[in-house]
C-alpha cells in the first residue's frame, strides 16, 4: 500500500470489542507509531486527541470479494477509488477477484496490480489468482507461479469452472502451494443468460431465471470435491436457503468447507428489482425472504461463516440500460459492514461483526488475525452508534453508482478505519 | 383538446400504456368501450378522427413485426396523425447507439409518442424514466404485450360476451410469451378462469401463483374451455434446451380437426399469429369458423385507435 506518515493520536473511552484477544471494555487507545497501547505513554497525551465515549472499536476488517477493475476499466474502480470506498466502510483490508481484463491470471498482471497499489492504495490489498486460465475452465492457470508473486488465493469468480475434471484437478494442485480456493457456486448452465431469482416474481417481470438448484448443485459438487481430495473450499456469495442447509450437513460430516454471503443478501430480497432497477441486479441474484432469513440464521448458527461485500462497480452507463443488458453486480464496500448490522438486528451486535468480517476472513486466508491487544499494530475500525444518517451513493468514495443501498437509512455511522498502522479514513465527524 | 371529453378524463389518466397488469378492470373495459365505439362509428366525421392532427408518433420497432406495427400505423393516420417507423436494423442501434440514446433522440427530433417493440422486459418502463413523451408498450421481450392482449379480450367479448367465470386457455410456449401474460392479466381482471396449457419445460407452474391454472395434459386445458388462445412455439427465443422439435410439438400439442371436435361445440380459436400451421395449429382448423383470428387482426386497429387516443390526449400528456 501506498507509505502514508505514521501519525501519532489518542482515542479515549471507546468500547472495545475483541473477544480472541479476551477484550471486551471500555478503555484508551494511544497510537503510536503505528501500535496500539493501552496505557498512556511517559510522554502524555498527543497532539491528536478524540472523545470517542458510546463509539464501539472492533479489529481490522477483512473483505473476501472485491471486484478490482484495474486493469481493465478504472473508470468503474480505480485502486484507489476501491481502497478508498472499503475504508470508508471500515475495511482494512480487502480480497481482490481476478477477473480483470486481462485476468488475474499471470504473474505479469500480478505485478502490474501490485504496482498500482504500491502507489495508490489505502489498505492492505490481498490478491487472489484465476484458477483455470482466462477463467474459462478450460486449462488450470499457473497457480505456483501466481503464488510466487504474492496470490494468497485462487478462484474463478464470478465463474466456476464447468467442467468437473479440470475444476478437481486445479483444486488438487492449488492445494500443493497452500492457496486458499474460492468457489462462486453457480452452475454454468442452468444460471446462464439469467437476470433474476427463478420466481413468480421473474415470471411475471418476463425475466430468465436463475434458480436456487443453479447454486445448490454446484454447492454439493464443491462440497463433494472438498470430501474426497481433503482439501478446503470456501463457498462465496450464498444466496439460497437450500445451499445453507447442504453446508451445514456437509459440516456435520466434518467435510472441510467454508461459506460466506453478501451483506446485501442478508437484507434484501428479489422485491428490490420489480421496477427493474438495474443497481438490484447483483450476483448471484437477491432471492426470496425464505432465503434471507435461512442466510441470516447460517450467519447466526455458524454454519456461514462470513460476510462480503461483493463489491462490483459498473459506470454509469453500464448500469442505466435495459435490464436484461445491465451486467450482474453492485457495489458494497462503503454498506456491507452497516448492512451487515441492521440485518442481523441484534441488541449487541459487533461480536457477529468480528467473527464475520473479521477472524473468520483471515482464517479463510490464513492470515494473521488483527487484534486490540496492547502492542498490536493500528488496524481497526471505529463505529459511531445511534447514528441516523441516509447512503447516497454520489456522496461515496467509489467511481461507480450501482449500490442497492441508494437511499437507505442507516442507524449506525463508520467514523474511523486503521490499516497497517495508519489512517485510512476519518470521517469530518471526527476531528483528531 | 375538444375530442376528449370528460369522462375520459374521468376515467382515463394513462399518459403511457406500459403494461396491462398496471390497469384497473375498470381502465380496461374503458378502452375496449372506445374501441367498439371507434369501429361502430360509420366515416370520419367524429372529432376524434381528428384527435391525434399534428401529433407525430414514432413506431420504434427494435423487433420484427408484421401485424402490430401495420395496425399502429393505421390506427394513428387514423385518427391524424403522423407516423414515423423506425426498425432495429435501419436505425443507429446496429451503430452501438444505446436505446437512452436513440429514444432522447426520437423526442428531440419532435415525437409526441413513441410506440415501443423491444426484445428487453421491462424497456418501456426504462424510456418512460428518460422521456416525457407517452410510451406504448408494443411488446417488451417476454413481458408484456398489452395492445395485443386488449385486442384479444376485445375479440373475445365480442364472441362470448361477458367474460367473468369464462373458461380461457392459452396453449404453447407460455414461459417465453408476453402475449400470455397480458392476457393472464387481463382475463383474471375481468373474472375470466384462466388455464395455461403446454409442455412442462415452456409452462411453469409458478404461474399458479399468479393467478392461473397450469396443466401440462391438452385435453384437461380443451375440454371445457370457452376459448383457447394459441401462442406460437418461439423458435427465436429458445433452444433446444426446451423441446426436442416442432413435429414433436405437432404431435403431442397441436390443434387439429380431431381435438377440435372433443373441445365445446361453440368453443373458439385465437393465434395473435404468425402462425405456424401444421405446427400449433392444423392448416383447416385455422381456416375453419371456429377460428377468428383475423377479426383479431381488425380489432387490433380499433383497439390500438383506443389507446393512442387516450394516452395521447390525457391530462398528463398535455402538459408535458
Amino acid at each position: 500500500m501506498k507509505q502514508k506518515t505514521v501519525e501519532d493520536f489518542d482515542l479515549l473511552g471507546g468500547r472495545l470489542v475483541d473477544p480472541l484477544s479476551g477484550i471486551n471494555k471500555v478503555g484508551d487507545l494511544h497510537i503510536r507509531k503505528g501500535k496500539i497501547y493501552h496505557n498512556l505513554p511517559k510522554e502524555g497525551l498527543s497532539k491528536k486527541i478524540h472523545n470517542i465515549k458510546g463509539h464501539v472499536v472492533l479489529p481490522g476488517l477483512l473483505d473476501l470479494r472485491a471486484h478490482n477493475r484495474v486493469p481493465g476499466a478504472s473508470k468503474s474502480e480505480s485502486v484507489e477509488s476501491l481502497t478508498r470506498a472499503a475504508a470508508k466502510g471500515g475495511f482494512s483490508s480487502i480480497l481482490v477477484m481476478p477477473n480483470t481484463s486481462p485476468y488475474s491470471d499471470s504473474p505479469a498482471t500480478i505485478r502490474y496490480i501490485q504496482d498500482r497499489i504500491k502507489q495508490t492504495s489505502q489498505i492492505k490489498v490481498y490478491l487472489s489468482g484465476c484458477l483455470t486460465l482466462g477463467s474459462k475452465g478450460e486449462s488450470i492457470a499457473p497457480l505456483g507461479s501466481l503464488k510466487d508473486v504474492g496470490v494468497v488465493a485462487v478462484t474463478d469468480c464470478p465463474n466456476s469452472p464447468a467442467n468437473n475434471e479440470i475444476f478437481t484437478n486445479a483444486i488438487k494442485y492449488a492445494k500443493m502451494f497452500g492457496l486458499a480456493v474460492i468457489d462462486f457456486p453457480q452452475d454454468s448452465y442452468l444460471s446462464k443468460n439469467s437476470d433474476a431469482h427463478e420466481s413468480p416474481l421473474s415470471l411475471k417481470m418476463g425475466l430468465a431465471g436463475n434458480p436456487r438448484m443453479s447454486e445448490e448443485m454446484a454447492v454439493q459438487r464443491a462440497t463433494l470435491i472438498a470430501r474426497h481430495l481433503g482439501v478446503p473450499i470456501h463457498l462465496s456469495s450464498l444466496s439460497s436457503a437450500g445451499s445453507v442447509q447442504l453446508v451445514k450437513q456437509a459440516k456435520e460430516y466434518g467435510i472441510p468447507v467454508t461459506a460466506d454471503v453478501s451483506a446485501h443478501h442478508l437484507l434484501l430480497t428479489e422485491g428490490e428489482i420489480s421496477q427493474y432497477n438495474t443497481s438490484a441486479k447483483t450476483n448471484p441474484p437477491l432471492r426470496e425472504e425464505i432465503d434471507r432469513k435461512a442466510l441470516i440464521e447460517g450467519i447466526k448458527s455458524g454454519i456461514i461463516d462470513a460476510c462480503n461485500s461483493s463489491h462490483e462497480p459498473y459506470s454509469e452507463h453500464l448500469k442505466d440500460v435495459e435490464f436484461d443488458l445491465a451486467p450482474k453486480g453492485a457495489t458494497g464496500l462503503e454498506t456491507a459492514l452497516l448492512t451487515f448490522i441492521e440485518a442481523v438486528e441484534e441488541k449487541d451486535p459487533f461480536q457477529l461483526v468480528v467473527e464475520k468480517m473479521s477472524y473468520k476472513p483471515h482464517h479463510i486466508l490464513g492470515l494473521n488475525q488483527p487484534s486490540l491487544r496492547d502492542g498490536s499494530e493500528a488496524e481497526f475500525v471505529v463505529i459511531k452508534r445511534k447514528e441516523n444518517w441516509t447512503y447516497n451513493p454520489e456522496h461515496g468514495e467509489s467511481l461507480s453508482r450501482n449500490s442497492p443501498m441508494d437511499n437507505y437509512r442507516f442507524t449506525n455511522k463508520i467514523i474511523f478505519t486503521t490499516s497497517a498502522g495508519r489512517i485510512a479514513f476519518q470521517s469530518i465527524d471526527i476531528k483528531i | 383538446m375538444e375530442a376528449r371529453n370528460f369522462l375520459e378524463s374521468m376515467i382515463w389518466q394513462q399518459k403511457s400504456l406500459l403494461s396491462i397488469e398496471g390497469l384497473s378492470s375498470e381502465e380496461i373495459l374503458f378502452i375496449l368501450d372506445k374501441a367498439k365505439s371507434l369501429k361502430e362509428s360509420k366515416g370520419n366525421e367524429e372529432p376524434i378522427f381528428h384527435s391525434l392532427r399534428g401529433k407525430r408518433i414514432i413506431n420504434l420497432f427494435m423487433e420484427p413485426s408484421t401485424r402490430t406495427r401495420v395496425a399502429f400505423e393505421i390506427a394513428a393516420k387514423s385518427l391524424g396523425a403522423d407516423t414515423i417507423s423506425i426498425s432495429g436494423e435501419a436505425s443507429s442501434l446496429t451503430k452501438g447507439e444505446t436505446l437512452k440514446d436513440t429514444a432522447m433522440n426520437v423526442q428531440a427530433l419532435g415525437a409526441d409518442a413513441i410506440v415501443l417493440r423491444h426484445s428487453s422486459p421491462g424497456s418501456p418502463l426504462f424510456l418512460s424514466r428518460i422521456v416525457d413523451v407517452p410510451i406504448i408498450n408494443a411488446g417488451d421481450g417476454a413481458h408484456e404485450h398489452p395492445s395485443q392482449a386488449l385486442l384479444d379480450i376485445y375479440t373475445l367479448r365480442e364472441k362470448l360476451g361477458d367474460l367473468r367465470d369464462r373458461k380461457i386457455t392459452i396453449l404453447g410456449d407460455i414461459l417465453f410469451s408476453r402475449v400470455a401474460r397480458s392476457n393472464l392479466w387481463g382475463l383474471l381482471k375481468l373474472g375470466a378462469k384462466v388455464t395455461l396449457a403446454g409442455p412442462s419445460t415452456l409452462v411453469p407452474r409458478e404461474f399458479e401463483k399468479l393467478g392461473a391454472r397450469v396443466t401440462h395434459d391438452p385435453s384437461v386445458a380443451l375440454k371445457d374451455a370457452d376459448a383457447v388462445m394459441l401462442l406460437r412455439i418461439q423458435h427465436e427465443r429458445q433452444q433446444a434446451s426446451h423441446f426436442p422439435s416442432l413435429a414433436e410439438y405437432a404431435n403431442v400439442f397441436g390443434l387439429d380437426s380431431k381435438v377440435l371436435s372433443a373441445m365445446k361445440r361453440n368453443a373458439i380459436i385465437l393465434h395473435p399469429g404468425p402462425l405456424n400451421r401444421g405446427v400449433e395449429i392444423e392448416s383447416e382448423v385455422a381456416d375453419s369458423g371456429r377460428a377468428v383470428i383475423l377479426q383479431q387482426v381488425a380489432n387490433g386497429i380499433a383497439v390500438r385507435m383506443a389507446i393512442l387516443h387516450l394516452c395521447i390526449t390525457s391530462e398528463k400528456s398535455s402538459h408535458s
